[in-house]
This record gives C-alpha cells, structure tokens and sequence, in this order.
C-alpha cells in the first residue's frame, strides 16, 4: 500500500528533478494523461518560484533579460529548491550558482550584482529591531572602549564585489542607460554596506579599511581587534556614522571570555 | 480536538458577514490612504512574516479594518509533520495583526523539507484524513485558536483515494473542530475538472462549520488533445455559473464573510470593489429572506 509519504516523495520528484516516471503510477487518467495533470501543477510551482528569484535578484532580472533569467532560475530551482514556506527567504544561493554558470561568464560582473541584490533583498525583510539610540555614545566613551563589542542590525550585509556593482545595481533599476555606459567596470573592487533605512534600502560605498573595521564589528569581535584588523580606519568617526545610521541594536564589553549583549541605554 | 474553551474564544474585532476583498502589495498604499468602503480585508500570511515596509502598511491598515490571515504555506497534508520554524513565524504574525480569522488549505507543500510553492492535492484516504487531522491538532494548539480550513481546486484525482472530498473535509472539521473555509470557485472548478455535483459537494458540508466563503475568477484551459481543463489562477472576475453556485451556498449557510481574491494581472481596486459590491448584493438578499424565515 503506498504511504502519503512515499506518494509525497513521488510527486516532489515529479515537480522539482522532472522525473515523472514514479508519480505517473499514482494519477488516474480519467481521460487526460496523468503527465499533463502533473504539469498544470509543475508550470505553477516554476512559475512560483521564479518569481520570488525575480523578486528578490531585481538587478539580475533587468541585466540578463526575462528569457535568460527564467532558463537559469529553472536549472538553479531545481538544484536548489525552498527549504521553506517563506519565499522573501528564497534563494541566498542564486549568487553561488550564477557565479558558476557557464552561460553567464559572458557578464563577468552578474555574480557581484547578485550578491548585491541578495543583501538588498534580506535587508528590505530582516526582522525589525531598534538601533542603539546614538545618546549612548556618551556611556560608550566613558566606559573602556576598546574591549566592545556589537551585536549587528539584522538588516545590515557587507557585500565586497570586483566590479562597481552598486553602480550598476542602480542604472539598471533605474533603467538609465546612459549611467550604465558611463560606468568603468576596471576600476578595482568596491566595499559595501547595505541595510535598511527609514526609506527603504540604502547601500554605501566604504573605504577597504572601513569595511575590514565594519566586518569586524558585526562578526563580534571588540573595536580594539576591529581597529587592529582595519589598519588605516578614523574608528570613532566610522562607529559614530553607524551608530547614528542604526547599524548595531545592542553593545556589550568583553570580560576576557564570555559576554553578554544589553539592551539599548536610554 | 481542541478544547472548548479556546474553541468559542472570541477574537478581538470579528469578521462581519459582509464581503471583503483580498489586500495584495499593489494596493497597500491605495487601502491606507483613501480607507475604501469594505467590510475587512484578508491577507496571504506567508506574505507578513519579515520586517520592514510591508508588514507596517498593514499594521496601519488594520487599525481601521478587522483582518483574516489566510496561509499558504503551512502544509497541513505533509506526512513528515509541520515544519515547527514556520509555525512559529506565523503565531508570531498572528501575535502582531491580531486577526479575526486564521486559515489555511486542505493540501500540502513539503515533502522531503522542500517547498514546493504550490497548493498540492491530497490523495483521499484514512492515513491522509488522520494525517491532516493530527496537523491541525497541532496548529490549533499552538496557535491557542481555531482556525478555517478551505477546500483545494485541483487538476488531477489519485487511484487510490477513497473518501469523497466534501466528505473528508468535514471530517476533519468534526474531528479537530476547525472550521471551513468554502471556496465556491474551488468547488466549482474541480467538479468541472473531475465530474462531480457541486451542489451535492456544497449539500455534503456541515453549516455550522463554514466560517468564510471565497470568490475568484478562474481561467478555462483547453489542452492539445481538446479537452477543457479549468486552472484557478485568480486572475478575472467571478464567473456567472459560481456566481449562481455562491447564491446556492448562501441560501445553505445564511450570510458569511465572503472575500473576493485576484493574484494574477491584479486590477485596479476599483474592480475588485465592484466585484464586492456583486457579492454584499447577494448577501443582503440572503439575509432578507433569512428575516423572512424567522418572522414566519
């Protein structure tokens, strides 16, 4: 007797690998063949999906054209379906396997963007939290920086790319063709900080040693290990900048060991 | 089976038996500015579980009208259990919109921890009925309600269901007391697709059971082989056969919160109003002849 979850099994092969041969069995025809049944719902769920990686890979979408994009989300939905039933989630790997795809390695920068429109994407759905209110500057000055540490806005991504990405990003949206053409794609790699403001996404261009300094932070490690990793940083203008942009919820000081984040002060 | 007591709770601001429309992104900021006349509003759940933007228009817009969160994403019918991280995310949307209404589908869209983003059909079976039952147990638990459960549209039947749709969906009302979410255009569509009597489906359900109705356009299909299949995209007006199925409902349950949904070539609002205004015609005459009845 098949079991729901062998028939489960069955069809999620039939929709995501394209191998009807097992699910086929288990429809009846009733005057339509069980293979054109099982279609209706597989256009459905490709549909679906590629339209929840238009949604969140935007830039992609405009830079390689509907036809291009939809050949390449259906090979990657494949490889890579949902893991859940939260499609804003859906897919951080799409960069990964751009950055892989033969067909792509005509747009050397399309990865970078993908990253890009990635990090816009989760910062337009992180979690709401409140940002360190920036009067608590005040207590941090007073109170032994440099063994601080940060816990991050859940909106905040750090995106490195080998091309201006964040130009591109934004001629393409805009679709401004003459920022486009103005663009030097070789002028050296660009260091990103991208989250969420009152208005929507906003993505900063920062030096090399801000962004090592601003990885630190968010990786939790203290400002003086960040201001050590950074090199040449003005760490108390660039901490100033963040806190004031609500880049970090919560700070903490290191007691040699372990930690414990707190709350905002107010 | 969920307990009594939380099965009567009453929800803050309840779901008048009036007509409502299904609120999507590009009519967010339309609703929140000029406050159209409808009855309450109903969103996709799966749609309001991050931060930012979209999750504020509606906290915005719900101050002014009564809510149902209608999920899409749950899997009721999955064989390996709920995916417990989802749950979670929706009792904590549930949690912030405070709806009135909380549903979900007879279907499921996990298998093997892949989503399949669709609404899948069930075979009809025992171990199916006592599967999906066991889930909405567990849901009902945690969400500490009762929730709606709405009939699928579908494309294909499998060899080896046995019950009959209308007869496995109140089972699972009588068995969990949930109730049933009526989608007249769903029950239209597969009794077209499949050959069955939609009027002897909408006879088969439990009045006291069905706590929402839904209304969408669906398209009809015609396949290489000439036959017509009807596909429920949601993407036209209410057609005229489940239009007069709808009046045949009515005249079953009395007056329900009946929403209209579109999700494909979403209109302006101003037709999905007018759609509303179609149905709240066909309430209101329900709900004459119901004042009829109990004069006499």
């Amino acid at each position: 007797m098949l079991t729901l979850h062998e028939l489960q099994r069955d069809v999620a092969r039939a929709l995501i690998a394209r191998d009807d041969a097992a699910a086929v069995m288990h429809v009846a025809a009733d005057g339509l063949a069980p293979a054109a049944r099982l279609a209706v719902y597989r256009n459905t769920v490709v549909a679906g999906l590629t339209t929840a990686l238009r949604l969140s890979y935007p830039a992609v979408h405009r830079l390689v054209g509907a036809a291009f994009f939809e050949s390449a989300a259906q090979l990657f939905l494949t490889a890579q379906p949902p893991r859940g039933a939260c499609l804003d989630d859906y897919a951080p790997g799409f960069a990964d396997f751009l950055a892989g795809f033969a067909p792509a390695a005509a747009i050397p920068y399309l990865a970078g963007v993908a990253r890009l429109d990635w990090a816009v994407n989760r910062a337009l759905h992180a979690p709401d939290a409140d940002g360190l209110d920036p009067a608590s500057l005040a207590a941090i000055a007073t109170a032994g920086e440099p063994r601080l540490r940060f816990v991050p806005h859940p909106s905040v991504g750090l995106v490195r790319a080998e091309h201006p990405v964040d130009a591109i990003w934004r001629a393409v949206l805009a679709q401004d063709d003459a920022a486009m053409a103005a663009i030097e794609l070789d002028a050296g790699p660009v260091f990103l900080l991208v989250r969420r403001a009152a208005n929507g996404p906003a993505v900063t261009r920062l030096t090399p040693a801000a962004w090592q300094f601003t990885v630190s932070l968010c990786d939790g490690r203290t400002l003086q290990d960040a201001i050590a990793t950074a090199g040449e940083v003005d760490a108390a203008a660039m901490l100033a900048e963040h806190l004031i942009n609500g880049v970090f919820t919560a700070f903490a000081f290191d007691e040699g060991g372990g930690w414990q984040p707190m709350e905002t002060l107010r | 089976m969920l307990p009594p007591s939380t099965a009567t709770r009453l929800e803050r601001g309840p779901i008048p038996a009036r007509a409502g429309i299904g609120l999507r992104f590009p009519h967010h900021r339309v609703v929140a500015e000029t406050r159209p006349d409808v009855a309450w509003l109903e969103v996709h759940t799966e749609n309001y579980l991050g931060g930012g933007a979209t999750p504020a228009w509606l906290d915005a817009i719900r101050r002014d009208y009564p809510i149902s969160c209608h999920g899409v994403g749950l899997s009721l019918g999955t064989a390996e259990g709920l995916d417990r991280d989802h749950l979670a995310r929706i009792g904590r949307a549930v949690e912030r919109f405070a709806p009135a209404l909380v549903s979900e589908h007879l279907s499921w869209s996990v298998a093997g921890g892949q989503y399949l983003a669709d609404l899948l059909p069930l075979p009809l079976t025992e171990e199916a009925l006592a599967v999906v039952c066991r889930n909405v147990d567990e849901t009902q638990e945690f969400l500490r309600r009762r929730i709606l459960i709405e009939n699928p549209s579908s494309y294909l039947r499998y060899r080896h269901s046995v019950i009959p749709e209308w007869e496995f969906l109140a089972a699972v009302a009588a068995r969990t007391g949930c109730g049933i979410l009526c989608d007249v255009n769903n029950i239209y569509v597969s009794a077209q697709n499949h050959g069955w009597d939609a009027s002897a489906y909408l006879a088969a359900l439990p009045p006291a059971a069905i706590g929402e109705i839904h209304l969408a356009g669906h398209a009809v299909r015609r396949l290489d082989d000439g036959s017509v299949l009807r596909i429920d995209d949601h993407g036209s007006r209410v057609a005229p056969a489940v239009w007069m199925l709808y009046a045949e409902a009515l005249d079953r349950f009395g007056p329900v919160p009946t929403l209209i949904e579109w999700d494909t070539d979403i209109p302006p609002l101003a037709t999905l109003l007018d759609e509303v205004r179609s149905a709240q015609a066909l309430l209101d005459r329900c709900g004459r002849k119901a004042g009829h009845a109990d004069a006499a």
